[in-house]
C-alpha cells in the first residue's frame, strides 16, 4: 500500500514535471517579439520624453534666471533714477536752455528801383538760466547783418554785423501772485513786445504804430495773475518804473523824442537818467476762456512820464489790446495805440495807430488733404498818423505754411497807401523762412 | 488837431466801454456754468494757454529740467497763474518721459 502511495506521488511529481515541461514554453510563448519590441519602443519614447521634459526645465530654469536678473536690473535702474531725481545732478549746463528764433526772407519792394533781394531778417537767440525754482536770469538778442556803406559815395558795399540786446532781465518768483523783474525788461504796452518773435508773428513783419511805443526799457516791475475760478479765467497785471523815453538833442522840440535810449549808464561811463524822473506805467488784462481753444482777451496798458532833459514834458502813452480764438482754426486780434507828448515848438503831439490781424487754419474745413491742412491764411489792416503830416494805410494779404510746428514758410503781399514828409515805401511782397527753437 | 484828439478819445472811451461791457455780459453770463465747472488737467491748461500766442510745442521737444527752465520763462512772460504754470509743468514733465 506504501509502495503504492511512494509510487503515486513520483507518478504525480514526474506528471507535474512533464506538465511544468510542456505549459512553461507555452506561458513564454505568450509575449511575442512584436509585443517585445512596442514595449520596448515605448519604453524608449518615453525615456526620450523623459529627455525631453528635463530639457525644458532645464530652458525655464535659465529663462527663469534671466527674468529674475532682468527684473533686478529694472529695479536697480529705477531706483538710481528716483535717486537722481531726488538728488539732481548740478553742473554748468543742466539749468541753462536756449530758445529762441531765426528768420531769413526773400523781399521785393515796389515802385523805389529796387531789385528783389534775399535777406537775413533775424536770429534771434533767447538765453535762459534757472538758479533755482524761482530765480531765472533770460537775455534776448537780435543779430543783424546789413550793408555798409562806402565812405566817398555812400554806394552800399561790405557789410557789417550788429548784436543788439532785446531784453535782459531778472525774474524772481516771490510768491504765487507776485513776480518781480528787474533789468533791459521787454514793456508790456500792448502785448505785442512780449509776443512778437518771427515764429510768433504770423505776418514776416510788424504791425504799424509799434514804433510808437518803447519795446523795452531800463527798470523794475511787478507782474503775476490770479486765476478766477477753475475754468482758465485769470485776471492779470504788470506795474514797472523805467527811465522812459528822452530826448535825441536834450531839447523839447517834436522830432526830439527818443524812444529807444535812456538805459541808465551814460556814454561818459556815469550812471543816471536823462531827465528829471522815471517814468510809471502798468497792464490790466482779463482772460476768458470758455472752452479749449475758444477764448478772449482784453488788455488796458498805459504809461507816462516826462521825456525831455529840464523835464518839462510828459510823453504818455495807452494801449487797448484784445484777442479773439473761435476755435484751433481761427484767431482775431489787433491793437489801438495812442500817444501824446508836449513840446515847445508844436504843442502835443499825438502819434495814433490802428492794427488789426486774422487768420484761418485751413484745418477747420476738415478736408482730408495734408498739404491744405497744413496752411493759414492770414489778412491785416493797419493804420498810423505820427501827427507830424504822415499818415500810412496798409492792408496786407497773406499765408502761413506750417511745415512743422516751429518751421513756417510765410508770405504776404502789401498794399500801401502812405502819404506825408516820412512816407513809406510802395506795395512790397515778403517771403519769409521762420523757426522758433 | 484838437478836434481829431477829442473825436480819438472819444472813440477810444466808445471802444473801452463796449469793451469791458462785452466783458461784465461774458462774466455775468458765466454763473450758470460754474456749478458745472471742474478743475482743469494740466493738459487742458496747455490747450488753452498756449496756443494763444504760438503753435503748441511737443512735450519731447525738450526733457524735464528744460521744461523746468521754460515754465519759470513762460509764467513770467504770458503771466500765467503759479499753480496752472505747475499743472502745466507737471503735464509736460510727465509726456516729455525723461
Amino acid at each position: 500500500m506504501k509502495k503504492n502511495f511512494n509510487s503515486r506521488i513520483l507518478g504525480t511529481a514526474a506528471a507535474s514535471c512533464v506538465l511544468g515541461l510542456t505549459v512553461s514554453p507555452r506561458a513564454s510563448a505568450a509575449i511575442s517579439d512584436e509585443d517585445f519590441n512596442a514595449l520596448k519602443s515605448t519604453v524608449q519614447q518615453l525615456q526620450s520624453e523623459r529627455a525631453q521634459d528635463k530639457q525644458q526645465i532645464q530652458q525655464l530654469q535659465q529663462q527663469l534666471g534671466e527674468t529674475q536678473s532682468l527684473a533686478t536690473n529694472a529695479v536697480e535702474k529705477a531706483d538710481a533714477v528716483a535717486q537722481a531725481q531726488a538728488t539732481p545732478v548740478r553742473n554748468a549746463l543742466h539749468n541753462f536752455t536756449m530758445v529762441g528764433d531765426a528768420e531769413i526772407q526773400y523781399a521785393k519792394t515796389f515802385g523805389n528801383n529796387t531789385h528783389s533781394g534775399f535777406l537775413l531778417a533775424d536770429f534771434a537767440p533767447i538765453f535762459l538760466y534757472r538758479a533755482n525754482d524761482s530765480i531765472l536770469f533770460e537775455a534776448g538778442f537780435d543779430v543783424m547783418l546789413q550793408n555798409g556803406a562806402e565812405p566817398v559815395s555812400g554806394h552800399d558795399s561790405g557789410s557789417s554785423t550788429s548784436v543788439g540786446i532785446s531784453f535782459a532781465q531778472l525774474d524772481y518768483l516771490i510768491n504765487d501772485y507776485v513776480t518781480f523783474v528787474g533789468g533791459y525788461m521787454l514793456l508790456p504796452l500792448g502785448t505785442y513786445s512780449e509776443r512778437s518773435a518771427g515764429f510768433l508773428n504770423k505776418m514776416p513783419d510788424g504791425p504799424l504804430g509799434r514804433e510808437f511805443l518803447p519795446g523795452a526799457g531800463a527798470g523794475a516791475q511787478l507782474r503775476g495773475a490770479f486765476a478766477v475760478g477753475e475754468s482758465g479765467q485769470m485776471i492779470t497785471y504788470s506795474v514797472y518804473g523805467a527811465n522812459g523815453p528822452s530826448s535825441l538833442d536834450g531839447l523839447d522840440g517834436a522830432g526830439s523824442l527818443d524812444l529807444g535810449g535812456n538805459v541808465g549808464l551814460l556814454n561818459n561811463g556815469n550812471t543816471g537818467n536823462l531827465h528829471t524822473a522815471p517814468s510809471g506805467g502798468g497792464r490790466l488784462g482779463w482772460f476768458y476762456p470758455w472752452a479749449a481753444h475758444k477764448d478772449l482777451e482784453i488788455g488796458l496798458s498805459g504809461q507816462t512820464g516826462v521825456w525831455d532833459d529840464a523835464g518839462n514834458h510828459n510823453w504818455s502813452a495807452a494801449v487797448l489790446d484784445a484777442a479773439l480764438h473761435l476755435g484751433p482754426s481761427f484767431e482775431l486780434k489787433g491793437e489801438f495805440i495812442n500817444s501824446w507828448y508836449g513840446t515847445s515848438d508844436v504843442g502835443t503831439v499825438h502819434p495814433w495807430a490802428v492794427w488789426t490781424q486774422a487768420g484761418y487754419k485751413l484745418a477747420g474745413l476738415n478736408l482730408d488733404m495734408p498739404v491744405i491742412n497744413d496752411i493759414e491764411l492770414v489778412g491785416r489792416f493797419d493804420k498810423e498818423n505820427d501827427a507830424q503830416g504822415t499818415s500810412t494805410d496798409r492792408y496786407t494779404a497773406g499765408f502761413v505754411y506750417y511745415l512743422t510746428n516751429t518751421l513756417l514758410l510765410e508770405g504776404d503781399y502789401e498794399w500801401l497807401h502812405s502819404r506825408g514828409p516820412a512816407a513809406l515805401p510802395s506795395n512790397e511782397i515778403i517771403l519769409q523762412m521762420s523757426y522758433g527753437f | 488837431m484838437k478836434k481829431t484828439q477829442t473825436t480819438l478819445w472819444h472813440t477810444s472811451l466808445f471802444v473801452g466801454v463796449c469793451v469791458i461791457s462785452l466783458g461784465l455780459s461774458l462774466a455775468c453770463a458765466a454763473p450758470p456754468e460754474k456749478k458745472a465747472e471742474k478743475k482743469l488737467t494740466g493738459a487742458e491748461l496747455y490747450a488753452i494757454n498756449c496756443n494763444r500766442c504760438h503753435a503748441e510745442r511737443y512735450p519731447t521737444e525738450f526733457n524735464s529740467g528744460q521744461w523746468q527752465t521754460l515754465m519759470i520763462h513762460m509764467r513770467v512772460r504770458a503771466n500765467l497763474p503759479a499753480k496752472q504754470a505747475k499743472e502745466i509743468l507737471k503735464y509736460m514733465k510727465e509726456e516729455a518721459g525723461n
